[in-house]
């Protein structure tokens, strides 16, 4: 009893000291459709900017995205590195040029929620704080343009029961060093949930890339969200 | 009746724009999603001095009215089609008659490899093909030295197709567009070279031929900083009626006039950090043109470039400058009627140079609809064989050396 109210104690101060850290957090989403569990910043950029309509296992996708408000300009900037007018302006000019169609714009997280959960192949981002129940969550993976690695075997991490129970939960970012033949050699945490990070590291550890011709290493975003 | 035809063109347009509160609209066709957008531009231009751009500016006109409105859908993941109409009127040019701007099948296999077909705007350089789309940019007129809109019909769009792609590097070395395009051009008979040549009597029914060129950009590694470089080579023939200096009281006789050689380079970076955007470009153009008719073969060496920089000073103000410089010579070679093509050849006369040097303030009044208030200070009037701005018949008592404009515009887009 006593080492549960422990657990309860120090799971509750580490949410305290990493709430900050999640602030302005960002996660994709996609319709249970798309096959993948991973998409990297690099497929972000490209299918959010149409230039890319299916991710590399070869899934459709559609991105929806938000009007405006905070969660569209964090990712804005976290993601394509672009004002809003910029993205506006980029859209049009493919619009008036018959180069591509405007994506469909929401007005909030929930709207997103509710048209990635309905419709198959879209693809969107919202809060991380966002329950996103019936739509799939996308691990972010963040490697430098062309080293991104194939996942080959993907291990789940588990959820600390307490955690879940007491609705902590969040996105616990991780520097990933693959080598070569493409196990996994060293798992740094780099945010989030320091208790959810451990059970993430023990997760990713047992993960498989493809080979490669040198050691990579990628940063990768996992969610824990205790609606799942 | 041209104007009644262009107020209700306005009035449907204004109204349609408040009846959807300038939001796309979009309905369904055979199960299949179509969007509608539309844009519509009018200016206001004041010059001190010389007449521009064919209206008569130094009354102040406002002869300077765009509008265009498409139809788009995803008829499968990969299979795009739509189509743009296209109008416009900017003083003695366009006069109103519609044209088909676009109408493409857009066909991507993968991100590296795509093809389009139809009638397609034509890559060349940075603002080619969004030329009239004035709500994209905070300036009223892009450079002239390198998009004259006198001449927007000549670049805008061929009838063929393109290949494009885009190719990521590695080891974190940015990504390239290419797009390699082949096709027939039809330039308006409305547009800037034949109104210039109906001052000689010179009549064009057509002005057309192949077009065939390709654009390659590099998105560097450095966020932000873009870098291209485009050629266009033309094969174009002019079909034209004239009456002949050999024989002024024989009437009306065909004319044809053609290419031995035509080509254009561009190169082009542009660099955009935060709020500000940097921009220069570099446009050559050479023509050799042969006129049949007349036995004479002139070579027009364009040259042209600016550097432009904008901020975004709040949400709704950004400011932006430019200054642009264009020459022009030409050389003509041939029989007896040479004598009326005068050589041109010396750059830093008035009658061969524009030098441009440019200022303005873009409001936007929401996120639809904006208006602009622009200064131009020019150097010159490259008054010769090739349109640049400045037209004899605008302009009959002569130029003088150097011009002031002010530009008001607005535009709505949905």
């Amino acid at each position: 009893m006593k080492s549960r109210q422990l657990l309860t104690l120090v799971a509750t101060l580490a949410v305290a000291g990493s709430v900050h850290a999640f602030a302005g957090e960002i996660k994709v989403i996609a319709n249970t459709s798309v096959k993948t569990d991973t998409i990297s910043v690099r497929e972000i950029e490209r299918v959010f900017l149409e230039q890319n309509s299916s991710l590399r296992d070869g899934t459709h996708v559609e991105p929806v995205i938000e009007k405006d408000g905070s969660v569209h300009e964090a990712f804005l900037r976290q993601y394509l590195g672009r004002t809003n007018d910029d993205l506006q302006s980029y859209y049009r000019a493919l619009v008036f040029t018959g180069r591509g169609s405007m994506p469909r714009e929401l007005g909030s997280d929930a709207e997103v929620v509710a048209y990635v959960s309905k419709n198959r192949g879209a693809i969107g981002y919202v809060s991380a704080a966002t329950n996103s129940a019936g739509a799939k969550t996308l691990a972010i993976v963040n490697g430098a343009v062309g080293s991104e690695r194939r996942l080959l075997t993907r291990v789940e991490p588990e959820y600390p029961e307490t955690l879940k129970r007491l609705n902590i939960g969040g996105i616990v970012r991780l520097q990933v060093t693959i080598a070569a033949k493409g196990n996994v050699e060293k798992v740094e945490l780099l945010g989030g949930n320091p208790i959810l990070g451990e059970s993430a590291i023990a997760a990713v550890k047992q993960w498989i890339y493809g080979p490669n011709h040198a050691q990579t290493t990628a940063e990768v975003s996992i969610p824990f969200e205790p609606s799942r | 009746m041209f104007r009644r035809v262009r107020r209700l063109a306005f009035l449907c347009i204004w109204f349609c724009a408040g009846q959807v509160a300038l939001h796309a609209q979009e309905f369904k066709l055979f199960d299949r999603t179509v969007q509608v957008h539309g844009f519509a531009s009018q200016g206001f231009v004041y010059t001190n001095d010389n007449n521009w751009l064919t209206m008569n500016t130094s009354s102040g006109s406002g002869a300077f009215t765009d509008f265009g409105l498409n139809m788009t859908s995803r008829i499968t993941d990969k299979l795009l089609v739509g189509a743009q109409g296209y109008d416009r009127n900017l003083g003695q040019l366009g006069q109103y008659h519609p044209s088909l701007d676009w109408a493409v099948a857009d066909y991507r296999f993968k991100s590296w490899f795509g093809v389009r077909g139809g009638k397609v705007k034509t890559t060349l350089g940075l603002y080619t093909d969004t030329q009239d789309l004035d709500f994209l940019r905070v300036f009223a007129l892009l450079p002239q030295s390198v998009y004259p809109t006198d001449l927007r019909d000549a670049t805008i769009a061929h009838l063929g197709g393109d290949v494009y792609g885009n190719v990521a590097l590695k080891r974190g070395l940015g990504d390239l567009s290419y797009t390699a395009y082949a096709g027939h051009r039809s330039d308006s008979i409305y547009s800037g070279y034949p109104y210039l040549l109906s001052q000689y009597g010179v009549y064009f029914s057509s002005v057309g031929g192949l077009q065939y060129g390709a654009d390659l950009r590099w998105n560097t590694p450095l966020k932000g900083l873009l870098i291209g470089a485009s050629r266009l080579n033309e094969d174009l023939t002019g079909q034209a009626k004239f009456t002949s200096p050999f024989n002024p009281v024989g009437g009306l006789v065909p004319f044809k006039e053609g290419f031995k050689a035509g080509w254009t380079n561009q190169f082009y970076g542009q660099y955009t950090v935060g709020k500000l955007r940097v921009e220069s470009e570099y446009r050559r153009q050479l023509h050799d043109q042969f006129s049949q008719s007349l036995d004479v073969e002139t070579i027009i060496d364009v040259r042209g470039w600016y550097i432009s920089g904008s901020y975004r000073l709040m949400k709704r103000l950004a400011l932006g400058s430019y200054y642009s410089r264009y020459s022009i010579t030409t050389v003509s070679g041939g029989g007896p009627a040479v004598a009326g093509y005068p050589e041109q050849t010396d750059t830093s006369l008035p009658a061969n140079h524009i030098y441009d040097k440019v200022v303005t303030a873009r409001v936007d009044l929401n996120k639809f609809w904006n208006v602009k208030l622009e200064g131009h200070f020019m150097e010159g009037y490259g008054a010769s064989l090739y349109p640049d701005g400045f037209y004899p018949q605008v302009n009959p008592n002569g130029f003088k050396p150097n011009t002031d404009a002010l530009v008001l515009k607005t535009s709505v887009n949905f």
